[in-house]
């Protein structure tokens, strides 16, 4: 096996109160569709800010490429993408093409390169039309994908999406499914967290479930974990209840 | 969140929206110092000047004097003030208030160049990204000793970004507020308060988020420098701009007189 990108090493975050993340180990590959489930408060967001360093860890640690990840904090985020849950608040650019030049801007890159990059970003996520449009009046599902396009500007190594599919009507849902897809078949390494795992489960290479107190319970294959969702306090999706082993509409 | 109001950014590819922001900054500036020594005929030639570009933005007279219609009456109340309280000539007389001619005339004077700031604060503002602003600001300040022109520009961004969510987050909270009836309240303080700390805490959650989604994005001060894009007609614009204000100078050499004699 290749050497992992990501380790997660017997991570832990207290809260007071003893709410947190406990004791999380876990390692990203090149290349895999993981997708991190659990009830509303296990803790998905906070173990998700950490894969970036923009939390301190209570104990354990992460490590990218084998080296902490503060030891290069830029480096660190310009590796691992991060889409947050709220659309509203982390769109930062007054049009959708100053949107997705903000991070390459961040790093310094020439004027030109930001242009050609912007340009094929927006074009890879089919966002072209909207080049110039603010991104305020987008609709949810198009600002989902803005959020992306930033983030798949520069380059990473890994998107991590934090309920993506919140808020989103069925069109979109299956819209942004299609462009999460694209991207991990063109060899992008994903990382989705979501209480609902219905939209994505067949699509995942590889799922972890957080149980409600923050620990990792699962870590298998999507398909051999249907039946213990419920369990930890995830809807089982509607085609492994109805008995079928792929969903109707994916078959 | 998207509600476009008369002062807001409006994008779309008039030759205002062109022209690179310092040569419209320059433009603002200048301008609004001419119109301070305006007479009236100056302030018609202007107002006539910039009408095309009032027109290039899709709005009417009509438009201007419906949407800045609680400002207008500012301006007459204005206007109004010096009519009774300059000394000269009466015209007419209401209750015994005297209204004379030399008041009436230095009132609307007063309140055409107020309204022609207005017109060109509007233009600038309608056409003039946020981001264009701050890189505008960051340019003029760059020359300026023992003033961090970078850091000026990332709080004015920060300002940028932060105000209109503060604005957005304040309109819901007020419409959460008045379904559950808190608009029938009778208490001032009761309602302020419900209205009040509901929303800091949102923009502080906001705000929260927001500079974890720039640093997560690698948020520095050593950015790439902002880009002017000129849209060619600089040249037309700053010669037609300084020709206007020589004009409306020339035109005004009484009130020049009448502010530096
Ligand atoms: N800043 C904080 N202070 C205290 N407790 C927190 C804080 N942030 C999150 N928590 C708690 O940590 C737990 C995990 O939260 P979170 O990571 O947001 O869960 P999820 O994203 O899975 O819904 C929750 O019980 C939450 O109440
Ligand atoms: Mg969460």
């Amino acid at each position: 096996m290749p050497d992992p990108i990501l380790e997660i090493d017997h991570l832990s975050h207290e809260f007071a109160g003893g709410n947190g993340i406990h004791d999380i180990n876990f390692q990203v590959y090149a290349g895999e569709f993981i997708l991190l489930a659990g009830p509303n408060g296990s803790g998905k967001t906070t173990l998700i800010r950490h894969l970036n360093a923009l939390e301190h860890p209570s104990s354990g640690g992460i490590r990218l490429y084998g080296r902490p990840v503060t030891a290069n904090l830029m480096l660190t985020r310009k590796t691992i993408g991060m889409v947050f849950q709220d659309a509203d608040t982390q769109i930062v650019g007054d049009t959708v093409a100053e949107e997705v030049a903000f991070g390459l801007e961040n790093l310094n890159t020439p004027r030109a390169q930001i242009r050609e990059k912007v340009d094929q970003t927006l074009s890879r996520i089919n966002l072209s039309h909207l080049k110039d449009r603010n991104p305020a009046t987008l609709s949810g599902g198009e600002k989902r994908r803005l959020a992306i396009a930033g983030i798949l500007v520069m380059d990473p190594e890994i998107i991590v999406l934090d309920e993506p599919f919140a808020n989103l009507d069925y069109p979109s849902s299956r819209h942004l499914v299609e462009t999460i897809c694209r991207l991990n078949r063109d060899g992008q390494t994903i990382i989705v967290a979501t209480h609902d795992v219905e939209e994505v489960i067949t699509l995942a290479s590889r799922l972890l479930i957080l149980d409600d107190q923050g620990h990792l319970v699962r870590d298998g294959f999507p398909a051999e974990l249907l039946g213990c969702l419920d369990r930890f306090g995830i809807r089982e999706p509607c085609f492994s209840r109805m008995g079928y082993t792929a969903p109707p509409w994916q078959t | 969140m998207a509600d476009l109001t008369l002062f807001s950014f409006n994008a779309g590819t008039t030759a205002l929206h062109d022209l690179d922001v310092r040569v419209k900054t320059g433009l603002v500036c200048m301008l609004s110092m001419t119109l301070f020594f305006a007479g009236f005929f100056a302030c018609l030639i202007c107002f006539l000047a910039l009408y095309p570009l009032i027109r290039s933005q899709g709005l009417t007279l009509l438009h201007l004097i419906l949407r800045l219609k609680g400002f207008l009456l500012l301006l007459i109340i204005m206007a109004a003030a010096r009519a009774v309280t300059v000394p000269g000539e009466p015209v007419f007389s209401i209750l015994d208030v005297e209204i004379t001619r030399q008041g009436l005339a230095q009132g609307t004077l007063v309140a055409a160049r107020f309204f022609l700031v207005m017109v060109i604060g509007m233009l600038f503002a309608v056409t003039t990204r946020p981001a264009d602003l701050k890189s505008a600001a960051q340019w003029f300040l760059a020359p300026v000793p023992f003033i961090p022109e970078k850091r000026v520009g990332l709080m004015i961004s920060l300002f940028l970004r932060f105000f209109p969510l503060i604005l957005a987050q304040a309109g819901q909270t007020a419409d959460a507020v008045n379904a559950r009836c808190g608009s029938f309240r009778k208490n001032p303080v009761r309602r302020i308060r419900s209205l009040t700390l509901p929303l800091l805490k949102k923009t502080v959650m906001a705000a929260d988020h927001l500079s974890l989604a720039m640093t997560a994005r690698c948020y520095s001060e050593n950015r790439t420098d902002p880009a002017f894009n000129p849209g060619g007609k600089e040249r037309i614009f700053l010669i037609a701009g300084a020709g206007l204000c020589l004009g409306m100078v020339l035109l005004s050499r009484e009130s020049v007189r009448m502010i530096f004699w």
